[in-house]
Formats: C-alpha cells, sequence, structure tokens
C-alpha cells in the first residue's frame, strides 16, 4: 500500500504543466507520500501542503520553509495546468468549473479560483484563473474497521450517524469506509452487507470519473454524483430503495429537510459535519436542532492530535456519553 | 528515323501535358480539401457541441467519421495532445501545418485559418466555441470561394498550356 501512494503522486503530475512537473518530481519519495494539496497561485511561490504544514518547493525539488531559490508560478504556468486538468476541454467540464471543481481519474480534485462570470442561472464560468489547488485523494481502505463495532445496533442494524470533524482531519475518508464496510459486509461481526446510496454532492465520496467509482465504495453502493443533498436523498429513496443514504457537509437548511424526509422512510443516515465538537455544531442553526432531537444515535469526532484522522471520541446521541470501552 | 522522332515528339507532348496537368489539379485538390476540411470541422463542432466530448477524444472522432484523405491531421493533432501532455493545443496545431501544405495542397492562408482554431478551441465554455467555430466556417466558406474562383480561371489553363507547349517545342524542333 506504502509504495503506490508515491506512485498515485507521480500520476498527478501528469496533469501539471511540465516546467512544475519537472521539479515536483524531484521531491523526495518520503515526502510525496505525505503530499495532500499542491497550490498553484498566479505570481507566488509553488507550495504543497504535507504532514500539516506547508513548504515552499525549490528549484531542485526540496520541500523548504526559508525563501531562497524557490519556484515562482505565473500566469502561463496556470493556464497551461488549466488546460491539462480539463483535457483541453473546459466545454466539457462547464457544470464542474461552475462549482469551482474539476474532479480527476483517480478521484482527485483539482480546485478552481479565479474571475467568477455571472450569467443568467448564476455563476457562469471562472476566466482569469488565479489559484489552482490540487488535492491528492487518498484512501484509506480500513480506517473504520475498528470502530464499526460501535455503529452496530445487535440487530443486524446500523446507528444514524454524525462525523464532526475539522478540515483535513480525514472525515471524508472515514465516511467513505465507513460505507464501504457496511456495503459489503463485515463477515468477522456477522453483519450481512447493506445497499447503500451515497449522494455525492461534490464527487468527494466515490469519486466518479466518467461514470465509474474511482474509489473503494463497497459492491452494494449506488452512487448520485453531482445531486444535491436535498434532491439526491429523495431521489434515492425513491428509485433505489437504499438501506443507508451516505451523504458529506450537512448544512443547508433544505438538507435537513431531506434528512426528516429520509426519516420517514425508514433511512438509515450517514453524514458528516464540519466542527470542532459537539458544542461546536449546537450552534449552528439547523444543525442544531438536528443533534436536539437526537436524530443521530452516535457522534464520532474527529481532529488531528495525533495524526490525521485521529477518532478522539464517539459519543451516543441520546446521552452525549462517551460509548467508547 | 522516322518512327524514332514520332516516339520522341509524343514523348515531349505527354510529359509537358502532364506537368501542365499537375499544375492544374493542385488547384482542383486545395478546393476538394477544403470542402471535406469544412465537413471535418463541421463533425469537430458536434462532437463539441453536443457530445461534449473532451479534445483529443473528439478529434479522434473526427478522423473517424471524416475523409481520410483529410481527417488524418485531426488524429495527428489527437495523438499529440495525448504524447506530449505539455497544455499547448496551438503547438500541436502547428504541428500538422507543414503536411497541409506539402500534402494537401493547402495555401498558406488555408492553414492559417485552420491553426488559429487551434488558439481558440477547448479554452472556453460552449457558446464561445460555437461562435469561433461560426467564425472559422465563414472563414472556409471563403475561402473555398476564392479556391473555386481560382480552379475555374487556371486548371484549364494549365492543362492547355501544358499540351500547347509541348506541341510548341515539337514544332520547334522539327
Amino acid at each position: 500500500m506504502k509504495k503506490d501512494e508515491a506512485l498515485i503522486f507521480d500520476y498527478l503530475l501528469q496533469y501539471i504543466a511540465p516546467e512544475i512537473s519537472n521539479i515536483l518530481f524531484k521531491v523526495s519519495k518520503e515526502k510525496k507520500r505525505n503530499i495532500e494539496e499542491i497550490r498553484l497561485r498566479n505570481s507566488f511561490p509553488l507550495m504543497v501542503y504535507c504532514e500539516g504544514g506547508d513548504y515552499y518547493v525549490s528549484k531542485n525539488g526540496e520541500l523548504t520553509q526559508n525563501e531562497k531559490d524557490i519556484f515562482i508560478v505565473n500566469k502561463k504556468l496556470l493556464f497551461k495546468t488549466f488546460q491539462l486538468v480539463s483535457n483541453y476541454s473546459v466545454y466539457a467540464f462547464e457544470e464542474e468549473i461552475r462549482s469551482g471543481f474539476i474532479t480527476l481519474k483517480g478521484g482527485h480534485r483539482v480546485g478552481i479560483a479565479g474571475k467568477t462570470i455571472y450569467g443568467s442561472n448564476g455563476v457562469e464560468t471562472i476566466k482569469d484563473i488565479s489559484s489552482l489547488n490540487i488535492r491528492v485523494a487518498r484512501e484509506k481502505i480500513g480506517v473504520s474497521d475498528k470502530i464499526m463495532k460501535y455503529l452496530i445496533k445487535e440487530s443486524d442494524s446500523i446507528y444514524h450517524t454524525l462525523i464532526v470533524s475539522p478540515p483535513q482531519c480525514g472525515k471524508t475518508t472515514l465516511l467513505r469506509d465507513i460505507a464501504r464496510n457496511i456495503s459489503d459486509g463485515m463477515p468477522n461481526m456477522n453483519f450481512k452487507g447493506k445497499k447503500v446510496g451515497i449522494v455525492d454532492e461534490r464527487s468527494e465520496i466515490a469519486g466518479v470519473y466518467s461514470g465509474i467509482p474511482q474509489k473503494t465504495i463497497g459492491k452494494r453502493t449506488d452512487i448520485l454524483d453531482g445531486c444535491l443533498k436535498k434532491d439526491g436523498i429523495i431521489m434515492l429513496i425513491r428509485a433505489m430503495s437504499p438501506e443507508i443514504i451516505v451523504t458529506d457537509e450537512l448544512g443547508g437548511e433544505e438538507d435537513i429537510k431531506a434528512i426528516y424526509e429520509a426519516l420517514k422512510a425508514g433511512v438509515i443516515l450517514i453524514s458528516t459535519v464540519h466542527g470542532k465538537d459537539l458544542k461546536d455544531i449546537m450552534t449552528k442553526n439547523n444543525l442544531g436542532e438536528l443533534i436536539e432531537r437526537k436524530v443521530f444515535e452516535r457522534i464520532i469526532i474527529l481532529d488531528n492530535s495525533k495524526g490525521v484522522g485521529t477518532i478522539r471520541d464517539i459519543l451516543d446521541g441520546h446521552t452525549f456519553t462517551s460509548v467508547i470501552y | 528515323m522516322i518512327i524514332l522522332k514520332i516516339i520522341g515528339c509524343t514523348l515531349i507532348v505527354l510529359s509537358s501535358s502532364l506537368i501542365g496537368y499537375i499544375y492544374g489539379k493542385s488547384y482542383k485538390e486545395r478546393l476538394e480539401n477544403l470542402i471535406y476540411l469544412e465537413n471535418c470541422i463541421k463533425i469537430l463542432e458536434t462532437e463539441i457541441m453536443y457530445g461534449a466530448n473532451p479534445l483529443p477524444e473528439a478529434l479522434e472522432n473526427v478522423y473517424k467519421k471524416g475523409n481520410k484523405k483529410v481527417s488524418f491531421i485531426f488524429n495527428r493533432i489527437s495523438q499529440a495532445l495525448k504524447e506530449h501532455k505539455s497544455g499547448e493545443v496551438l503547438e500541436c496545431f502547428l504541428m500538422v501545418s507543414d503536411t497541409m501544405k506539402k500534402n494537401l495542397n493547402f495555401k498558406k492562408e488555408d492553414v492559417e485559418v485552420f491553426t488559429n482554431l487551434g488558439r481558440t478551441i477547448g479554452s472556453s465554455n460552449r457558446k464561445d466555441q460555437e461562435k469561433s467555430f461560426k467564425l472559422i466556417l465563414a472563414q472556409i466558406k471563403a475561402l473555398q470561394k476564392e479556391a473555386r474562383l481560382e480552379k475555374e480561371k487556371n486548371e484549364k489553363m494549365f492543362k492547355n498550356l501544358g499540351f500547347l507547349s509541348g506541341l510548341a517545342i515539337v514544332i520547334i524542333l522539327l
């Protein structure tokens, strides 16, 4: 597994302008395994985010924190990279560009920032690209194995679960792996696989690329890719009869409405939300209400105190006490 | 002796007619190829506007669907895009400009109109792409008109000129 991770990084380099990718290719294997983001900003240094901090990249491919002899990205290189990322076909990615990112083969995501142009239907396109953020998608199969025992109800069913985590602490990774475990089933816990529906609003969970999920998400999983949660949850219930619905990043008022809709249909929900801890999310408008009504029976709290994806606590949604034993 | 003379004369007349024919043919070919090119670009437009296929794939499809006599240049561009990974579309378009001039009898301005497509294609949304396709198709239509006029004027003239100059040489020699 470890060996592949440096290769994933090298694979991504084909989407970056050769002037930059030649430099990034020289980065040591050890670092390549841990790089999470490659950041390109117009007339600013090339930066990578790695092991919880950001680094400049020197012209020899070393990661450094002093500003000497570092590589500066220019507009031309940004444009070239954008061309490669969009496969020279901006017209084919109109929808994606409107939402601000493009998903690459392998589920990696490239975020785009620049001058947005408004049309009659909201954001029409982004021009004069000023920043690109290439996020390396790392799949950690098995991260949820240890916690699945807290999520399984005794009678072959699952608890409604909410994952609370600050950004970049691995909540989507955990969510994906939970979906995989539920979908494939866990013979050692005597848990049979269940039908899972994923509403993948930002193509992050399954990383679908031309119709094929690039991540391991289980064999009983149906994915609505690029679909808004409020529409997707209802569409899935109607069309695919899932037993469990998995979505990312709850928040909007309409998301919450759709969740009540799903509860009515007897579907079990597994979702994530941005937040530091329980207190933090209780203050959020619509979400606080969901917690108070005790919709979620298990609340998993993540942070990166012991590296990305540390599970700080798992709470019972009724008593708000830890269930870890 | 007379037989030799006759053979020599016919050879001269034949070869000079052939030269005239080849010269004349280049005008005919340019017009034909411009028509094929227009068709190819129309296919490309459909691929992009309605198929929303990524550019390398769209170009490959043009090669498959279009007249192979011209459409092979689209395949070359597609291969170049896939292999080079440089992020430069225009570069890949310019790579075929020599072939277009030498093998397809295109004139400099034809090649320029075509390679200009490399500046705009793929780099904007569908609405803008449509506009640039409209522009290039109009330009090619104009070139076709010009090529047709030239063909009518020159094709016959070169053919006749070849034959007649052959005759003239023969007469002078005799």
